[in-house]
């Protein structure tokens, strides 16, 4: 579309309010917003037109005030204009304000704003490709896809200062965001032309370090959609780390199992008779363990469809301390509709740890009903335990699966204020598109 | 973050084998102290904590 060349004014007094209107962006204005009285002017008319009056008298205060400057991405930045844009979802309305920056050398870059998340904004002159099927959209830039995040009608509710397009209240463009973190595609488009935009989020410091702004930034609310998630990366890495972490274990393990004794210090079998009356209990000839660390007391029985049940005690000759066990063996077996079937185990094992180095004796009492029973107790030191192996384990693994649900948490919050929520979420899910 | 879980975790690893070595890890009884001498000439004197405990009378 052909401008129409016009004188070109560095100010003039608005025609709705009489204020003093100043030109920053000089020749690059297109339209500039009273900041007296919000009404909208042509500065190339010569008789400074108004084209629009500003709606209701409604004011915005801008969070950075116009002729506000600051250095982005190495240059010297002025805040010329600022419009607050709204669209509406499912009913609900949600607005964000948009600051024009300019530097004579740079041109214009944008900032929005949206509940203390901020983006950095520039237009882009290549064109993103587009791909993807059933309306779920991937635009393509600089090798890096952008998935579709919303499409909505954004309307102009408020502007103030200057802009390098003629803007009114009531403007309406589609706009379609496209977000891989940090980074945001928007894509306005009109029935005449669509414009593509590149943002970059910053956090509410950021702007308020580049603007030198008073006090302190407001926090963010929520999660935006291109806000960098504090967990990206992490999940991979702590599984890569548990991964390698598992090995080491499995190897310690590896190592216990080539050095660890199994030192026999005691076996001897014994029959049980439980229909013989008078007492069941004895003890055992004395045995020496040798060094200190765990004992495993194995016990092997002919035992079938029937249990018994050994109270064990360790006692120590010199010191006469007990440490007090207990198992249960039970064997079960037969044959059903479903076929035989099994139940249990003639043979079991216990664990007693931290045993001191002594000379020791064992007060066997078996329990039991039915047939004699044929038992043999086998006790080894220094054998190797997989409990502090599995406790190990299930430690490792919390860190990791954490963090994988914090970012999973954090992607939903993400998603959830997108047309493809997921399903459960606020939102209804996939009933957005690209239009 | 990560780097200290990979610390934790080599710490975790050298407790758990030496834990295992030194068998100090499972739940051990409680020590009973001071059990009769006689009771290697008549073990039917002691009773440990485990007596009467409740059995399993099973089978499918």
């Amino acid at each position: 579309m052909a401008e129409r060349q016009g004188p070109v004014t560095r100010g003039f007094n608005c025609a709705n309010c009489g204020a003093a209107v100043e030109l920053r962006a000089l020749q690059h204005t297109r339209t500039v917003v009273c900041t007296s009285c919000g009404a909208v002017l042509d500065p190339r008319d010569p008789t400074l037109a108004i084209l629009q009056e500003a709606a209701a008298r409604q004011r915005l205060t801008p969070t950075i005030p116009l002729g506000t400057r600051g250095t982005l991405h190495g240059h010297p930045y002025e805040v010329v204009g600022f419009q607050y844009r709204t669209i509406e979802v499912d009913g609900d309305t949600y607005g964000w304000n948009e600051y024009v920056l300019f530097n004579p050398y740079q041109g214009f870059r944008y900032l929005s704003e949206y509940e203390g998340h901020w983006n950095d904004i520039r237009t882009l002159q290549a064109l993103p490709a587009l791909s993807g099927s059933a309306g779920r959209l991937t635009a393509t830039f600089n090798d890096t896809d952008y998935r579709i995040f919303q499409t909505a009608t954004a309307v102009t509710r408020f502007v103030l200062g200057e802009f390098p397009w003629r803007v009114r209240v009531g403007d309406a463009v589609d706009v379609s965001d496209f977000v891989a973190p940090p980074n945001l595609l928007s894509r306005e488009r009109t029935p005449q032309e669509a414009t593509w935009a590149l943002g970059e989020y910053l956090t509410g410091a950021r702007i308020w370090e580049t603007f030198s702004l008073p006090g302190s930034p407001p926090s963010a609310g929520g999660v935006f959609a291109n806000q960098p998630s504090p967990f990206a990366g992490k999940p991979a890495r702590y599984w890569r780390t548990f991964v390698v972490l598992a090995l080491a274990l499995a190897a310690v393990l590896l190592g216990r199992e080539l050095t660890a004794r199994r030192e026999e210090v005691f076996t001897k079998a014994y029959t049980f008779e439980p229909r013989r009356a008078g007492e069941t209990a004895f003890v055992t000839d004395p045995f020496t363990i040798g060094g200190s660390g765990n004992l495993e007391i194995g016990v092997e029985t002919n035992v079938r469809n029937n249990w018994i049940y050994f109270d064990l005690a360790l006692i120590n000759v010199a010191t006469g301390t007990a440490l007090n066990v207990g198992k249960e063996v039970s064997y079960y077996s037969g044959t059903d509709s479903d076929g035989p079937w099994t139940e249990g185990s003639p043979t079991t094992r216990l664990l007693v740890p931290r045993v001191e180095a002594a000379e020791y004796y064992l007060r066997v009492e078996p329990e039991g009903t039915g047939a004699p029973v044929t038992y043999t107790l086998r006790l080894r030191r220094d054998v190797v335990s997989l409990l502090p192996y599995g406790v190990a384990l299930v430690a490792l693994i919390i860190a990791p699966v954490v963090v994988t649900l914090r970012a999973a948490a954090f992607e939903k919050a993400r998603w959830k204020e997108s047309d493809w929520a997921p399903q459960g979420g606020d939102d209804d899910a996939g009933e957005g598109g690209d239009s | 973050m990560a780097r200290v879980y990979f610390w934790f975790g080599l710490l975790l690893l050298g407790v758990t084998g030496i834990a295992d070595s030194r068998g100090w890890l499972g739940a051990r009884p409680t020590p009973v102290r001071n059990v009769p001498q006689s009771i290697r000439d008549n073990p039917g004197a002691y009773r440990s904590i485990y007596q009467g405990s409740p059995r399993y009378f099973g089978g499918k």
